[in-house]
């Protein structure tokens, strides 16, 4: 007799990041927000430090169609083009 | 992948427990013979694709839906079910992510509909959301169990429910078709009525409402739409789907009325409302109550259609059900035929 594994595992797939910022001086900023309660709320804040501590700029807010969706590709696209850094990942 | 393993059937049991692969009761051990009979009842080879949660990089594949359809104590009749149900979990307007993750610890409810509920013995009847049903136990809890060991959907990972509820080890029901006020919920939903179907729900509560003098359908829809707006709903921030399962004399209240579903729909959406003050008042909005806020109301529903409707349970007593739907407009019921092989057929 033997077990069966009923588990799968996700499919691993091979995913560039970013280089780390050398320092946050005058980054272009990118928000993604997740629409969760107050997510657009929490994240003006923070962009507000950023911007005060930093002197960062809010390049652009991505606006996800649900917290249950990933963000599209074109979004990413436009993030990658237009930000430095991205703030995401609003939780409960 | 498979491991040596003892040969008494009782550590076999413990062995799926030390691994991490139950739901926290015993399990059925698979045989070669019992996973290859569950393959063929579905008509699938091991190796097909059921589905896939693209967020999460999960691909689910169907050698690993029945060694767990096996190990819930599903029959093998029972796999064309379990596979339905993954593709609806797996359908992007689904959007799998949210009520699998959530807090909120929404259990897949599964509403089976067309020949196979005869065919299989799903219970529609007394007791439809309870114990002593086979296929409703097996199928549900299949469908768990894939989730958790399939889908990467473990609790405390990512499955991060704060309560969850006792539909989250299993909840499979039929509907009742016969005696029906109108069509059967997959007819509803755009599906023949010789079609079986499964439509996959996602809620996080249950709660039963009850009227035992309602002879007319304003004051027992008055009863569902104060149950699906009190104040601590989940939904009262954003549109969302509910679930009113309709049993023993409410049912015959409404197909003796002769009140159309969209009728019973229109009702509900204009009911089931909540001034902004009592939101405030309960600081489920922001802010201090204003003077217009005590006639300023507050919808649940967006339109007719988020208020799903079926009929189930017992033909005598005066219980209906409401389930809220989970968290947010973007997750959607979805109704999916069952695709039963003519050998198995």
């Amino acid at each position: 007799m033997k077990l069966f594994d009923p588990t799968s595992k996700p499919v691993e797939r091979a995913v560039d990041l970013a280089p780390r910022p050398a320092n946050l001086g005058g980054l272009r900023l990118g928000l993604v927000d997740n629409t969760k309660f107050n997510s657009d709320t929490l994240l003006a804040k923070l962009a507000d430090r950023l911007a005060r501590r930093h002197g960062m700029t809010v390049a652009l807010t991505s606006r996800k169609r649900s917290p249950s969706h990933e963000i599209d590709e074109a979004a990413v696209k436009t993030l990658r083009a237009q930000a430095d850094l991205v703030v995401s990942g609003i939780g409960d | 992948m498979t491991t040596d393993a003892a040969q008494d059937p009782q550590q076999l049991i413990e062995a799926y427990y030390d691994a991490g692969w139950t739901d926290g009761l015993p399990v059925v051990p698979p045989t070669d013979a019992s996973v290859e009979a569950m393959l063929a009842a579905g008509g699938l080879r091991g190796d097909e694709v059921i589905g896939e949660i693209a967020g999460r990089n999960q691909v689910v594949v169907a050698d690993k839906v029945a060694i767990n359809a096996v190990m819930a104590g599903c029959r093998p009749e029972y796999l064309p079910v379990v596979v339905a149900a993954l593709k609806g979990l797996c359908h992007a307007d689904f959007a799998y992510h949210g009520p699998a993750s959530s807090t909120g610890g929404s259990a897949m409810v599964l509403i089976v509909n067309g020949p196979i509920v005869r065919a299989l013995g799903i219970n529609s009847g007394n007791n439809a959301f309870g114990q002593g049903h086979r296929p409703n136990a097996t199928i549900g809890r299949a469908v768990r169990l894939v989730m958790m060991n399939a889908m990467n959907t473990r609790p405390g990972l990512l499955d991060r429910a704060t309560l969850g509820n006792p539909g989250k080890y299993a909840f499979c029901f039929a509907e009742h078709e016969d005696d029906h006020p109108w069509e059967p919920l997959h007819v509803s939903r755009g599906l023949r009525p010789e079609d079986s179907a499964v439509t996959v729900y996602a809620s996080n509560s249950l709660y039963q409402v009850y009227n035992q003098l309602a002879a007319t359908p304003e004051p027992l829809l008055a009863c569902f739409a104060d149950a699906l707006s009190n104040l601590g709903v989940p939904n009262m921030k954003g549109f969302n789907q509910s679930l009113l399962v309709l049993a023993g004399e409410h049912a015959d209240v409404l197909r003796q009325s002769g009140w159309s579903r969209r009728k019973v729909q229109d009702f509900l959406l204009e009911h089931t409302r909540r001034t902004v003050a009592d939101f405030k008042r309960a600081a489920r909005l922001p802010g201090a109550v204003e003077p217009a806020d005590a006639t300023t109301w507050r919808r649940l529903f967006e339109r007719p259609d988020d208020i799903l409707i079926v009929c189930a349970g017992g033909r005598a007593g005066s219980w209906s059900a409401c389930l809220p739907g989970w968290g947010n407009k973007w997750t959607k019921a979805i109704t999916t035929r069952i695709e039963i092989p003519r050998r198995s057929a």
